[in-house]
């Protein structure tokens, strides 16, 4: 039997690697040509994309009635998919910021990545609002813009709320995802000899001389967007729940979608960026900074609030039960047992009933079992969303004005198009910028804090 | 000049640039003089520029951009064009002008009231003069309108080559139709005219004409569902030929039998105003009681307050057991003395009956003592489709009961022309095969898709030589001519029409025939000259003028000059007289004991049942029209077989599986529609679809079942016995406005009820207690945290008496024309994207068996707090300080939010541009746009829309109002769904007067909101409906 040394914080990098040797394995996807490997991907991604941007295409030429959207279902994929990739967004700014605020060095090792997610998962969360306007082109309209017609937008909207959430969660994700990258940057300016790299990356380290002022503004910098960053992991989640808890319609009108849905996006942000990280740590030989061990931290977040959603799930029926309104009750049973009882089915299944397989150490050191288990989760939590929309939508107050939702090829185009927007995103990433934080993770090598105080290494 | 200033300074000021030209320096006089500076004009020379100039760049540009726009431009084909910087007479622009007219949608000619705006008609109402119709028109006649610009309406003469037609001019058409006539005439042939119901006096003057110049001419009339069988069983039984009107308002119980007289039969305008008559819940004495018998559920059926469901063949043995108890049990009236009359009816008896049809005994002793209370208030009514026989008996049921005093003396319709036989039609046939046919007119008519094909008529055609038909677009009959003229539509036609005694009805153009298209009369007398030239635009006009002022005119003996009578004639619609119907003789009991007992059915019987939107398959191309949804089952674009659920579930179908339905060797596939409340062992199918030949919009659509029909007949021309009906392979997808959930499902039962959707209840509750349907006094209404807007001045309020609805939708298509509604085609339908702003809610209570219906007009209801604005991100919807809830077209983005969070679903979103959208763009051709109501915007893809509460009417009337210098008052608003409300079901005003009705509805005991506990405070109230029970 291994003998466990309790009185040691186990290390977070595995096999007590030199300095230079993370640097060299980190920068390798960066200095060497992509194998065809990498190109296949990348082809597979770039198609995926063409698909979405087909889809797209059509729709607008002729209009939303290309997608399966009716009335009464007025929202069906397109803010389905809006809230999916918001919810992806949040793990990123989870790690970086929650976890670095309580100090958890752990996140070192995949906080980039998780933040690089945010930033793309916002991007193609943003499209949605946009591209489900019937005249998208009149889009500017929802910012409050000064205008000699005097026309103010409505702020008694959660869709104007969602537009400023979104939009600041994106601005401040992308400069705390920047910020930290600076003195990756500039480790990468000064390894690289190719010319045209050196401009680009010398431009975008701002500078950065490693010297000891530079690390202390850093530092502070980074513990401010840090708590900046904070309050806006729960708020834009929040306030995406707004657009159904403000609303009169039974299935959305409900007090607890803010919590629920933050429990929701962490949940469905830790399952991607499981997923994703299990892919890179294999294949750019990262193993040893992406450890088994953060897989097993991220697996139990995921258990944590996989049980939290699961809570939500059954306070749903309890409250429609104990108000006594029979719409709201009327809802939660044709939920389960209507039309589109095998998708709430399903996510039941994917999101409570799977994830409870990490009770087990087995399956939380399963490479495989997480694998399938994130992904699960992720079909989870994307039917989830359309379960709330689409059922709360199709039967509402009167039965006259009832009427299934069918998803058309233009749906699924554009859903597979964000999906391939996402991962040409991530691809790209993959290669020109540095996917695990080298600085960070030379923190926390054994030995990277001298102390005489044992145990406070990791603090 | 300038001296004259200087010294002279009290003349005004003056003014100097320089000091030079204070001094009067020679060259400052010069310069002066001259506009441009020395050197800038001298030069010009075009030769001399330089290759581009600024002014030759100038000149170049400006001759090429005036070539440009004179080498593009159409104008000139265009013929002259007239700006309106001269108004004509009488148009005022933005003005809308009123016609009074009359429609010809079907045969009952309503006076119709048609708008026109710069000189094209955009909607016709029905005209507030008219005795009969009274302003109101059905939603047939109203989508009339479209057919007028319809782009497939034939422009010019046809003459066929090959198997297709084209273009030919009416001198070359008339020319040899004339010489084709007159060789008839000459070789002793027959020209037969095949027209549908005449209508017009003048019109029969001018065949009357036509007669005298070819003698050999026949005039064939049909109608595809007439009361045929009623009025021979009158002739029966009172010797007169046509049954009398009913003073419906006058009855106290009516049992209609298989009758749909709120629906299709006579004139359901007239009708259900006078039925609804009964049906005020301000007088709760003089209720009436409507017991429907039927086997298909009808309109009539719907607003039943008993309804049995019963096989259409056992409708005789109803009569008779109802018969049997009054006069042989009660020993009601001198009959029961008669002894061939209780001989007649010793075989029936109620309890029978009841048994017979499991039908609950209690019901019926219900109806037998009400109907013995109420003796001669209770008109018992058969409807057209039932044969002879149950007419008979129901005529001697009336006698019997006394209630022959419902019966109206001071008016009753009139025949023009009678319809042929079975016999007539037979000859015809018979004469065209063996070639003694020369000419066949289908004089606007469209037998071949008509008539029951085992006459032959089709194959018949063959065997004539020149066959014309008269339409405005291609038909079935068409087809199968040699030529092919195209008609003026009503609203291009001049004519007058006598459908009743003492009354008649003119028709006037309110708009100068689009395309070189004739008037199918004056086409008439243009042959009865055998001179094509002796046609011109005013020949119909001048004749009809000349009948008026020779034969009308003299007999009403007034004292103004007949050119006054005319133009007020003209300027009423109807012109109405002192005239005695015939009146009819006492009751021949002979008619009844020679009755013969009609045969019954073992299989399945087959009910066919006019079309309520397409009529007898005319209004096919009228996509309006198709996509109204069907009154009960809300079906648009198709036909189908409805079968009750118990007879769905013994054949082993459920929707939209096909069934084959046989009768003899005629057969036909069609989809299963499961209606529950129809009789068992019945099929019920609308005619009028499966047109071949209905130009883009109407062919195709539905199933032909005309090959259902016999010239045998069987029970009755339009009820067929012992057909087999099975289940085929294939499905085929019927479309509904609304869903077919299950109605006894613990989940859905009732929901209208649970919901605070419907209230409802009977009589007894109400006399009662008056506010039995209000659940919630006010002082349980939760406390709002806001402020309330304060509405000064007007409020904006509509009420819908549900008592009265009778769900005709003839307000649907109202709206669909004043607000510019588009067609949408099936296929939207089918994923919910339909975009009428008024939809008329069915919901079904009680049993699939015998289920109770509940209708509800639907529409915005206008809250005051509306949830649908404080969603909207753009404030696209807002409220007005008159309290509507206000669409802002151009700023909607197109969220769609805001119909998410309407719990009424009131909203309707432009999923595509549905013009350029529906069937290749169809409706985006010339000349529909015309059709578009100018005051209300157009909508573009991608923006939402909803019920507006006629906002534009409104803003027209408040400038009315403020033009006149007086007060806007509520009353002066009629929106478009109110003005054509046949039950004036629809109250519209201002909620802060509180001497309007709307008003005193919102106080009602009745007035109720549609999902009041939800706080959105609506402004529609609803009545809750009474049922008397």
């Amino acid at each position: 039997m291994e003998v466990v040394d309790y009185s040691k914080a186990p290390p977070l990098i595995e096999g007590n690697p030199t300095l230079g040797h993370i640097d060299d394995s980190i920068a390798v996807p960066m200095e060497k040509r992509p194998s065809k490997k990498y190109f296949a991907a990348l082809s597979i991604t770039l198609t995926m994309l063409l698909i979405g941007a087909v889809a797209l295409g059509y729709t607008f030429y002729y209009g939303i009635g290309m997608w399966g959207n009716n009335i009464p279902v007025g929202w069906a994929f397109d803010i389905t998919n809006f809230v999916f990739w918001i919810g992806i967004g949040h793990a990123g700014t989870l790690i970086s910021a929650i976890l670095f605020l309580f100090r958890q060095r752990w996140r070192t090792g995949i906080a980039r990545f998780a933040e690089a997610m945010t930033i793309f998962a916002v991007m193609c969360a943003g499209l949605f609002p946009l591209i489900h306007l019937g005249r998208p082109w009149y889009a500017a309209f929802v910012f409050p813009y000064p205008n000699q017609h005097g026309i103010w937008i409505n702020f008694n909207s959660p869709l104007v709320w969602d537009v400023f959430a979104v939009s600041t969660y994106f601005t401040v994700s992308l400069m705390f995802w920047y910020i930290g990258l600076i003195p990756d940057l500039a480790s990468m300016r000064d390894r690289t000899t190719n010319k045209f790299k050196k401009a680009v990356y010398s431009v975008l380290s701002l500078g950065w001389r490693f010297s000891n002022k530079h690390w202390q503004h850093y530092e502070k910098t980074y513990v401010i967007l840090a708590g900046l960053a904070t309050p806006l992991v729960l708020s834009v989640h929040s306030i995406v729940s707004f657009d159904f808890a403000v609303s009169i319609l039974p299935g959305w009108h409900t007090t607890i979608f803010p919590p629920y849905f933050v429990a929701g996006a962490i949940f469905s942000g830790f399952a991607m960026v499981m997923t994703v990280l299990i892919i890179v740590r294999k294949v750019f030989d990262l193993e040893y900074i992406i450890t088994k061990k953060h897989l097993d931290k991220m697996a139990k977040i995921i258990l944590v609030t996989s049980m939290m959603v699961a809570y939500a799930y059954l306070m749903e029926p309890f409250i429609a039960w104990y108000s006594g309104n029979a719409v709201d009750w009327f809802v939660v049973v044709s939920r389960a047992t209507g039309h589109y009882a095998v998708g709430f089915w399903m996510m039941v299944a994917c999101n409570v009933f799977i994830p409870q397989l990490f009770w087990f150490k087995k399956i939380r050191s399963s490479i495989p079992a997480l694998f399938i288990i994130s992904l699960l989760v992720n079909v989870g939590m994307w039917l989830e969303r359309y379960i709330i929309i689409v059922t709360s939508l199709y039967r509402d107050f009167l039965p006259s004005a009832w009427h299934i939702y069918t998803p058309t090829i233009f749906d699924f185009g554009i859903l597979i198009g964000s999906f391939g927007l996402f991962f040409t995103l991530v691809l790209l990433f993959s290669r020109t910028l540095p996917v695990i934080s080298m600085s960070e993770v030379k923190g926390v090598v054994e030995g990277a804090h001298p102390t005489h105080h044992i145990g406070a290494e990791h603090e | 000049m300038a001296d004259s200033n200087k010294e002279n300074p009290e003349k005004g000021q003056f003014y100097w640039k320089s000091l030079k030209e204070f001094h009067d320096d020679p060259a400052s006089a010069e310069a002066k003089a001259n506009e441009f500076m020395a050197g800038v004009t001298d030069d010009f020379k075009l030769s001399g520029m330089s290759d581009m100039s600024r002014r030759k760049f100038l000149a170049l540009l400006t001759a090429s951009a005036s070539f440009a726009a004179a080498s593009c431009s159409t104008y000139p084909s265009k013929g002259e064009v007239i700006p309106y910087n001269k108004e004509p007479r009488g148009v005022i622009p933005g003005i809308a002008n009123y016609y009074a007219s009359t429609c010809t949608g079907c045969n009952q000619a309503c006076g119709i009231l048609v708008k026109t705006r710069e000189g094209r008609p955009i909607k016709i109402n029905g005209n507030d003069e008219h005795p009969v119709n009274k302003g109101k028109i059905c939603a047939r006649g109203q989508a009339s309108i479209l057919n007028l610009y319809d782009p497939e309406r034939i422009r010019e003469p046809q003459k066929k080559s090959g198997s297709s037609f084209s273009k030919s001019s009416w001198a070359s058409a008339n020319g040899t139709i004339i010489s084709a006539l007159s060789a008839a005439v000459s070789s002793g042939k027959e020209i037969a005219v095949v027209m549908k119901t005449l209508l017009s006096p003048t019109a029969k003057k001018a065949f009357d004409e036509f007669a005298a110049k070819y003698p050999t001419v026949k005039l064939y009339s049909y109608e595809f569902f007439s009361n045929v069988n009623r009025n021979s069983a009158w002739k029966k039984s009172y010797g007169s030929e046509q049954f009398p009107l009913i003073s419906w308002d006058k009855a106290k119980l009516i049992l209609a039998l298989e009758a749909d007289f709120l629906g299709n039969e006579g004139n359901m305008i007239e009708q259900t105003r006078m039925f609804v008559e009964t049906r005020n819940n301000g007088d709760i004495k003089n209720f009436s009681r409507l017991v429907v018998a039927e086997s298909e559920v009808s309109i009539t059926g719907m607003n039943a307050d008993i309804r049995l469901s019963l096989h259409p063949e056992e409708q005789y043995n109803f009569v008779m057991s109802l018969l049997h108890e009054f006069v042989v049990k009660r020993q009601v009236s001198r009959f029961a003395l008669d002894r061939n009359v209780v001989n007649t009816l010793q075989d029936f008896s109620l309890e029978k009956f009841a048994e017979r049809n499991g039908i609950d005994q209690k019901s019926l002793k219900g109806l037998v003592s009400y109907m013995s209370k109420y003796k001669d208030s209770s008109i018992v009514y058969a409807g057209d489709r039932l044969p002879e026989s149950v007419h008979i008996a129901v005529n001697f049921l009336n006698e019997v009961l006394g209630s022959t005093r419902l019966y109206r003396e001071n008016q009753a319709n009139i025949e023009l022309l009678a319809y042929s036989t079975a016999q007539d039609w037979e000859g015809l046939v018979s004469k065209m095969m063996s070639g003694n046919v020369e000419v066949v007119i289908h004089y606007d008519s469209n037998p071949v898709y008509h008539l029951p094909e085992d006459y032959g008529y089709a194959a018949a055609l063959g065997k004539v030589s020149t066959i014309v038909t008269l339409a405005q677009t291609e038909n079935e009959s068409s087809a199968a001519s040699q030529w092919l003229l195209p008609i003026n539509h009503d609203l291009e036609s001049w004519n007058d029409f006598q459908t009743r005694t003492g009354l008649y009805s003119l028709q006037q153009p309110v708009i100068y025939p689009l395309y070189t298209t004739r008037q199918k009369e004056a086409i008439v007398i243009t042959w009865a000259s055998g001179n094509e030239s002796a046609y011109h635009d005013t020949l119909y006009h001048e004749y009809l003028m000349n009948r008026w002022q020779k034969e009308v005119y003299p007999s009403m003996k007034l004292a103004v000059d007949f050119k006054t009578f005319w133009y007020s004639a003209l300027h009423d619609g109807v012109v109405s007289f002192v005239e005695k119907p015939e009146g009819w003789d006492s009751y021949k009991v002979e008619s009844f004991t020679s009755l013969p007992t009609p045969s019954t059915s073992k299989g399945y019987s087959v009910v066919l049942a006019e079309s309520y939107v397409l009529g007898d398959g005319r209004f096919a191309s009228n996509g309006w029209l198709q996509e109204l949804p069907h009154p009960v089952t809300k079906v648009v674009w198709d036909n189908y077989a409805a079968l009750s659920p118990d007879t769905a579930k013994e054949l082993g179908v459920d929707y939209n599986d096909l069934v084959e339905v046989r009768i003899d060797n005629r057969k036909q596939k069609l989809p299963v529609f499961i209606q529950p409340g129809m009789a068992r062992k019945v099929v019920a199918i609308e005619l009028g679809y499966g047109r071949t030949n209905a130009g883009t919009v109407g062919t195709g659509i539905g199933v032909n079942a005309n090959v259902f029909l016999s010239k045998k007949g069987s029970f009755s021309q339009w009820i067929y016995s012992d057909a087999a009906v099975s289940k085929v392979n294939g499905k085929y997808e019927l479309v509904t406005t609304m869903e077919h959930y299950s109605i006894d499902n613990i989940f859905n039962k009732d929901i209208q009820f649970t919901r605070g959707i419907i209230r409802e209840g009977t009589i007894d509750e109400y006399e009662k207690d008056p506010n039995f349907i209000q659940v919630e006094r006010e002082a349980d209404k939760p406390v709002s945290i806001y402020k309330k807007f304060e509405y000064n001045g007007i409020k904006w309020a509509m009420s819908i008496d549900l008592n009265k609805c009778t769900g005709c939708s003839a307000c649907v298509i109202s709206c669909n024309v004043e607000n510019n509604i588009p067609v949408v085609g099936k296929d939207q339908v089918k994923v919910s994207r339909e975009m009428q702003w008024l939809r008329i809610d069915r919901y079904y209570s009680g049993t699939p068996v015998e289920p109770k219906i509940s209708l509800q007009p639907m529409l915005c209801q206008q809250c005051d707090n509306a949830t649908c604005e404080n969603v909207c991100p753009v404030a696209a919807t807002t409220h007005s300080p008159d309290g509507l809830n206000m669409m802002v077209y151009n700023r909607c983005v197109g969220t769609r939010y805001c119909s998410n969070n309407c719990p009424y679903k009131v909203r309707r979103f432009n999923f595509f541009n549905f013009r350029y959208h529906f069937d290749g763009g169809y409706y985006a051709q010339q000349p529909v746009e015309m059709v578009n109501n100018p005051e209300v915007t157009v909508r573009t893809r991608g923006v939402m829309e909803k019920c507006t509460f006629c906002v534009q009417r409104i803003v027209e009337a408040r400038q009315e109002a403020l033009q006149d210098g007086r007060k806007f008052k509520g009353s002066d608003v009629v929106t478009a769904c109110q003005e054509a409300c046949p039950a004036d079901a629809i109250i519209f005003g201002d909620m802060n007067d509180p001497n309007s009705d709307v008003s005193k509805m919102r106080e009602h005991p009745l007035g109720y909101y549609a999902l009041e506990e939800l706080g959105t405070k609506p402004n529609v109230t609803y009545l809750a409906k009474l049922r008397n029970i």
